[in-house]
């Protein structure tokens, strides 16, 4: 994979010049369309995955919807793009996609081939415990030192990331997201060190069976990704997401967040803007 | 593998079975184009005038030596820069047409050079035109050699179909995947796609190797 993600560099690079003469703006193009073209992934949930039924859904799926809901007042006027993860930044500069909503990490590398939305989610990395553990809460995991395994998908950063919060634990890591779970069942680890979102998503998937151990680290900021150079098409999307967490269509927003992170985002205060504080 | 894996593969049958039509459909399309593609290479490049000769020497080298992936990637993004924008599926089957045209151009290639040219100069003294000696007297002959070597290439080819999933085709492996995803069953479902994978390609050799038998006489 890093040799795709250095050609699709490659290439977006010396095509991000190249398709930058447009007429007018990518906002009168959606809207002369009829449909909003969304990039996404199929694999991540639950951001973005197909259900048992075949259906693409997630909270970037939503999000897309209330973009299109925006545009169109129509939700369900959105085609999506199926993309690699190292597809995000090719696929914009080059105008597959009109945006791509697939829990994109906003990084300052980034943000010089792509212009960011406004964040949609904080992303940070958290402890799974199984419900009847010995250790009660992350200050357990902590006061009992090297006695704690960890399992962690691997990655290069897994062993150092995982010492950031637990600095004696022991870690093992694993190839894929079932066996770090599959290790805590069979109690070969202590808890699963795994992103928040994914955390979440586990624990509503399997209700009692597991806690969360109340700690998360690691923060990262997803955004919405969009080609740079159309302020009109940044700013409508920025206008609609803002909107969606904190205005008039809080309530849909409000609905998929419950669904795919088990938790209630909090309401919106009235009265003086919160942006403005 | 548990009982629940039986059940999530039942709820999964109509996924992994567009995800296998889509496999050999690409893998099918793109064997028969680039195989066509590969008999004019070949030929030209051992009968064919200078120019067309260098031209089709310079495509061969250019796409054997260049990874898959990259090929996919290019025949995605490339043609973006010009304003056509191919969608998925057709850049995919493009890239490896293109990657199969190589790879069979050389192996006609080699074959046709492999028949002494005496037979050649036969046919054209009893009056045969060229295209009329390659029909009747090369490629009969040539098509034993090419078989074993063509079937490898598609056999590849139904492995380097998978690259598709980078770029969003719906292959069998992004379904398997998509499935995972859900289930976080990964260990089973690549098991899976394993057997099936090679499945398909024992299909494709056996049927080569019938072929084979049958010309052999």
């Amino acid at each position: 994979m890093r040799t795709a993600a250095l050609a699709l560099g490659v290439f977006a690079f010396g095509l991000g010049a190249a398709g930058s003469a447009k007429a007018e703006g990518k906002l009168q193009e959606v809207l002369k369309r009829g449909k909003l073209i969304v990039g996404t992934g199929s694999t991540n949930p639950p951001w973005e995955f197909k259900d048992a039924s075949g259906n693409l859904v997630g909270y970037d799926i939503d999000i897309a919807r209330l973009i299109a809901k925006g545009l169109f007042n129509d939700p369900s006027k959105v085609e999506f793009v199926v993309q690699a993860s190292d597809a995000r930044i090719p696929n914009i500069t080059t105008d597959k996609v009109d945006i791509t909503c697939q829990a994109m990490t906003v990084t300052a590398q980034r943000a010089q081939q792509v212009a960011f939305t406004i964040p949609y989610y904080r992303e940070g990395v958290g402890l799974l415990e199984p419900k009847n553990s010995k250790y009660a809460d992350y200050a357990a995991l902590k006061a009992a030192g090297s006695k704690v395994t960890i399992s962690v998908l691997q990655n290069v950063y897994a062993e150092q990331m995982v010492h950031q919060a637990l600095p004696e634990a022991k870690v093992d890591q694993y190839d894929s997201f079932d066996l770090i779970y599959q290790a805590v069942n069979s109690g070969r680890a202590d808890a699963a060190a795994t992103d928040m979102s994914a955390l979440r998503w586990y624990l509503k998937q399997n209700p009692g069976k597991y806690t969360d151990a109340g700690y998360g680290w690691n923060p990262q900021t997803y955004s919405c990704a969009v080609k740079q150079g159309d302020a009109d098409w940044l700013q409508y999307v920025n206008t609609a997401l803002r909107e969606a967490m904190t205005g008039v269509d809080f309530e849909d927003y409000k609905k998929s967040f419950e669904t795919w992170f088990g938790e209630t985002p909090p309401e919106p205060k009235i009265g003086f803007p919160s942006e403005m504080r | 593998m548990d009982a629940s894996f039986f059940d999530e593969l039942w709820m999964a049958r109509s996924a992994l079975a567009s995800g296998l039509f889509c496999t050999i459909g690409v893998s099918a399309a793109a064997i028969t184009a680039g195989s066509l593609l590969g008999l004019l290479i070949g030929v030209s490049l051992a009968e064919g005038p200078k120019p067309l000769k260098l031209a089709c020497r310079i495509y061969v080298d250019v796409l054997r030596g260049t990874p898959v992936l990259v090929l996919v990637l290019a025949a995605f993004y490339l043609p973006a820069v010009f304003r056509l924008n191919l969608d998925a599926l057709t850049s995919g089957i493009l890239a490896l047409t293109l990657f199969c045209g190589a790879h069979v151009g050389e192996i006609v290639r080699g074959a046709l050079q492999s028949i002494p040219p005496g037979q050649i100069e036969a046919g054209r003294s009893i009056g045969l035109t060229y295209p009329k000696i390659l029909v009747y007297v090369l490629l009969p002959q040539a098509l034993r050699s090419i078989l074993p070597t063509w079937i490898n290439t598609g056999v590849e080819l139904v492995k380097a179909s998978t690259l598709l999933s980078v770029i969003g085709v719906g292959d069998f492996l992004l379904k398997v995947q998509e499935i995972i995803g859900r289930t976080f069953m990964s260990l089973d479902f690549y098991v899976l796609a394993g057997c099936f994978y090679l499945a398909v390609n024992f299909a494709v050799e056996r049927l080569g190797k019938a072929v084979e038998r049958r010309l052999a006489h």
